[in-house]
């Protein structure tokens, strides 16, 4: 069991830190499905968060939350890989800089 | 603070470095399986068993499953470099300061901790964030004592079940919106 003084804030500090990668990485990759991961990382960073708070504050809140968006993450994938597979059928390159047809 | 919590955080956070920073596809994903089983021991050490549980199943199984295969499918080359222009890199390098700034900005004055007297001391968390409060119910001792699975499930399916009964409903959208996506037209058979 951890001692929530010390393991608050520093657990709180490493949800901010894995959040930061994750929205780096999705500024900076161009591989659609990297992206996609990256904004993985972010939910999960927020999970961290959620649960880390809930367990500070003794409230069973945070851990439902976190589940929400599990499940939330759950169907965006399947609705997103969906999409990436569909792209790539139609025989376009991966890469979300080539991916402007919505744009125009 | 243990020595498992500092080894298992410092994984996490290198993992989660090492997702953005290969360019191996595959190697992003195995990165990103290693940072979920850290999150799920972390979730252990922060006393929720069944959601540590549910993100080893689901995310680090179902998800990851998805992904890899999905990779192994598009077999996509590996980049040649991050991004092509310096320029969007510089915006990027622009957009995460100003993040990082605005979490040190709510750390030092939106959200306070006083390690002494334990209390969490926020604009919006003042009034319910004294963990000595008696109206507080899911303490440590409490929820250890009905088990966790119990207490979560209890919750689940008293106070939150809009909510539970919508992510069904969410669930079901996103199966027939998949099924709809990846379904093949008789156009697209017959050339």
């Amino acid at each position: 069991m951890l001692d929530t003084n010390v393991a608050f804030p520093t657990l709180l500090a490493l949800s901010a830190g894995i959040f930061t990668v994750g929205g780096f990485g999705v500024l900076i990759r161009r591989n659609p499905l990297v992206v996609f991961m990256c904004i993985e990382l972010m939910l999960n960073a927020v999970n961290l968060a959620f649960v880390d708070f809930g367990r500070f504050l003794n409230s069973e809140e945070g851990q439902i939350f976190a589940f929400m968006v599990i499940v939330v993450a759950a169907a965006e994938v399947v609705v997103g890989l969906a999409l990436i597979t569909q792209v790539f059928r139609s025989g376009r390159e991966l890469d979300v800089d080539e991916l402007s047809e919505l744009k125009e | 603070m243990t020595a498992l919590t500092v080894v298992v955080a410092a994984l996490a956070f290198l993992s989660a470095v090492g997702v953005v920073g290969f360019s191996q596809t595959i190697y992003s994903a195995l990165s990103l399986i290693a940072n979920m089983v850290c999150l799920s021991v972390l979730f252990l050490l922060l006393n929720a068993q069944f959601l540590a549980a549910v993100q080893v199943i689901i995310y680090a199984g179902a998800v990851m499953v998805l992904f890899v295969f999905i990779i192994a499918l598009l077999n996509p080359g590996a980049e040649d470099s991050p991004d092509r222009s310096s320029l969007r890199y510089g915006l990027g390098v622009v957009a995460i300061a100003y993040v990082v700034v605005q979490f040190y900005i709510l750390a030092t004055n939106g959200t306070t901790f006083n390690k002494d007297t334990h209390v969490l001391r926020g604009q919006t968390l003042a009034l319910r964030a004294n963990p000595h409060d008696p109206s507080f119910q899911f303490t440590t001792d409490a929820v250890n004592a009905a088990g966790n699975v119990q207490t979560t499930g209890g919750q689940l399916f008293t106070t939150f079940l809009l909510p539970f009964e919508i992510t069904s409903l969410l669930l079901l959208v996103a199966a027939v919106g998949a099924v709809s996506l990846t379904r093949r037209t008789p156009q697209d058979r017959g050339a």
